[in-house]
């Protein structure tokens, strides 16, 4: 469904992604793991385009999307239209929630809709509500986030992004800036989803996620992709690549 | 020869004389003598003999019926004028009313009084009296300060953003004009702005009333002002804002003007607030391109009446302004951050 073929990103002389390839199918549930600094916030971005990459090709449905090329061969993003229409087929969903602060809880997961896709306010309204019926949010409608416990920001801030109905869904460490008793409600949400077969890409330091819903664990580590498996292989006793079996020993 | 012309002239002489005393009033002839003591008072007022002066004046009597009182007057207020430059302000008002008795309208009279009583009533009180009289003056030149104020503040928020926009902007031609329309600005005098809008501009061949000069010069410069406020609260949003809002689909305008541009108003009450109380005694400015306002205003009663109160009361006047503004902009402030968790 979506592919990147051999994306590489710089800041600088670092190179955060380094000439990654990744192909994913609809429905596939993919987590990445990996130290800081891997590369994994930035791969996530970039098939956002929230971050233009340097070389490289992302392809949706077989065609190449988001980027021209100038006589030089440089990469160009599109026009703003084109790039905010892809976007709006992609869910994203970040450490920090990132929730509209001066909106309710409703107003956060309408917003899409209304603004991006021009959907009446009674519509945009019964999808919301259905979306925080789902996380389990209702009662919370009317609250605004700074009065909302931090899985219960995370939770409105994947109502939201599911507002837009995306093909797929980008989680950047969704736990990582909770409680550890919080933890919990946002990992069943995100696991009730993944039973829907929402297609989605998940990066975290919770190997809970790679163990009971994915199907494919991509270990990362300088900018590239070190392993890739099913979740049984990473965790088996039979994982014998220095590297992810030092991040494991540290992580579990 | 010269015989004859001493004859002629005795002639003449004693018809002269004749005539004076067949056509002159008969008071004149009844009391030959209220002319002299006239005279003679004017002359111990020149020697300086004031005390004098007064007894003589004070003997004139009052005229009888149909009789010329003239002298009369004449006589009682030279005595009044000289008992009040001698602060003995009963005898100067008995003097009046001597006067006033007999000719009810004397309009000398009537003013002399008047000074005695100013005279008598003290300083503060006079100056009280002054700032009742003036307040009128003071709050209709208020209102024009108001306007003013308002004016500004309605256009320079509108503009402020503007130019906060295309000051953040990536195209760099739009960021550097905009950078170079709040750096002339803000470093130079509002002052300086004025008069050059006021008196710069008509040999260029446009000419403002005060008014729009005014307008112009405080919305000029406080949208500068604004601008860098508002450029500071927008940049003070969490990035991620802008992100979480690109990543539902949202446009870079759509962003601003749903996500971060709302965000920014709470924080920019404390700074704008401030801006607005520097606004309402910048005004006092425009009183030098001819704009009757507050300051103008009492200025001029102050070069009329040296009454030190008049500034006092306009500094109340200015008061009150800024201390409303600063109590509805903290309201305001605490409405606008009802979505913080405090």
């Amino acid at each position: 469904m979506i592919e990147l073929v051999d994306v590489v990103k710089r800041f600088g002389d670092f190179v955060a992604v380094d000439h990654v390839s990744l192909n994913i199918e609809k429905g596939e549930k993919i987590v990445i793991i990996g130290p800081s600094g891997s590369g994994k916030t930035t791969l996530l971005k970039m098939i956002n385009f929230l971050q233009k990459m340097d070389s490289g090709r992302i392809m949706m449905e077989g065609e190449e999307v988001g980027y021209r090329r100038d006589k030089k061969g440089r990469l160009i993003l599109e026009k703003p239209e084109i790039i905010c229409r892809l976007r709006s087929e992609i869910g994203m969903v970040f450490q920090h929630f990132y929730l509209f602060p001066h909106m309710t809880a409703l107003d956060n997961v309408m917003e899409g809709p209304v603004t991006v896709k021009k959907q009446s306010i009674k519509e945009a309204r019964e999808i919301a509500l259905d979306l925080l019926g789902k996380v389990g949010l209702l009662d919370k409608k009317d609250v605004y986030p700074a009065f909302l416990s931090g899985g219960q920001k995370q939770r409105v801030a994947i109502a939201r992004a599911l507002a837009m109905k995306p093909m797929l869904m980008l989680f950047d460490e969704p736990t990582s800036a909770l409680d550890p008793e919080l933890v919990g409600e946002v990992f069943n949400t995100i696991k009730a989803l993944a039973e829907e077969g929402m297609t989605m890409l998940i990066v975290t330091h919770q190997m809970g996620f790679a163990r009971e819903m994915a199907d494919r664990v991509i270990f990362m580590d300088e900018g590239r992709f070190i392993f890739e498996g099913h979740s049984q292989d990473v965790f088996s006793d039979r994982m014998d690549n220095p590297r992810v079996k030092a991040f494991l020993d540290k992580v579990l | 020869m010269e015989i004859v012309i001493c004859r002629l002239s005795a002639v003449i002489t004693a018809l002269s004389l004749s005539i004076i005393f067949l056509i002159s009033p008969a008071s004149i002839l009844a009391q030959p003598d209220k002319y002299e003591v006239l005279a003679q008072a004017t002359r111990l007022v020149n020697s300086g003999d004031l005390e004098g002066a007064l007894v003589l004046y004070r003997q004139i009597p009052a005229p009888q019926e149909n009789e010329e009182g003239g002298v009369f007057v004449r006589s009682r207020m030279e005595a009044a004028k000289i008992y009040f430059s001698m602060k003995r302000y009963d005898d100067s008002e008995q003097m009046c009313m001597e006067i006033l008795r007999i000719y009810p309208d004397n309009l000398e009279a009537k003013n002399l009084i008047k000074q005695v009583a100013t005279a008598q009533t003290p300083k503060w009180l006079g100056f009280l009296k002054d700032m009742q009289t003036y307040l009128p003056t003071l709050l209709r030149a208020t209102v024009m300060t108001l306007i003013l104020v308002i004016i500004t503040m309605i256009v320079s928020p509108i503009a402020g953003l503007f130019i906060a926009l295309g000051r953040i902007s990536r195209v760099r031609f739009v960021s550097s004009i905009f950078w170079c329309y709040i750096w002339v600005f803000r470093g130079t005098p509002l002052l300086l702005q004025l008069f050059f809008i006021y008196y710069g501009l008509p040999p260029l061949g446009i000419t403002l009333d005060p008014f729009t000069a005014a307008v112009l010069g405080l919305g000029l410069n406080y949208s500068a002002y604004l601008a860098e406020i508002i450029r500071g609260a927008i940049e003070s949003i969490d990035p991620g804002q802008m992100e979480a809002a690109k990543s539902i689909g949202m446009t870079y305008w759509q962003a601003m003007r749903r996500i971060i541009v709302p965000q920014t108003y709470k924080r920019l009450m404390p700074p704008v607030g401030n801006e607005f109380i520097a606004l309402i005694k910048d005004t006092a400015l425009v009183s030098t391109i001819a704009m009757v306002e507050l300051m103008r205003a009492a200025d001029q009663i102050f070069n009329a009446t040296f009454n030190i109160f008049i500034l006092i009361q306009a500094a109340i006047i200015y008061l009150i302004l800024t201390s409303i503004f600063t109590v509805s902009f903290k309201k305001l402030e605490d409405r606008l951050g009802v979505y913080e968790n405090r």
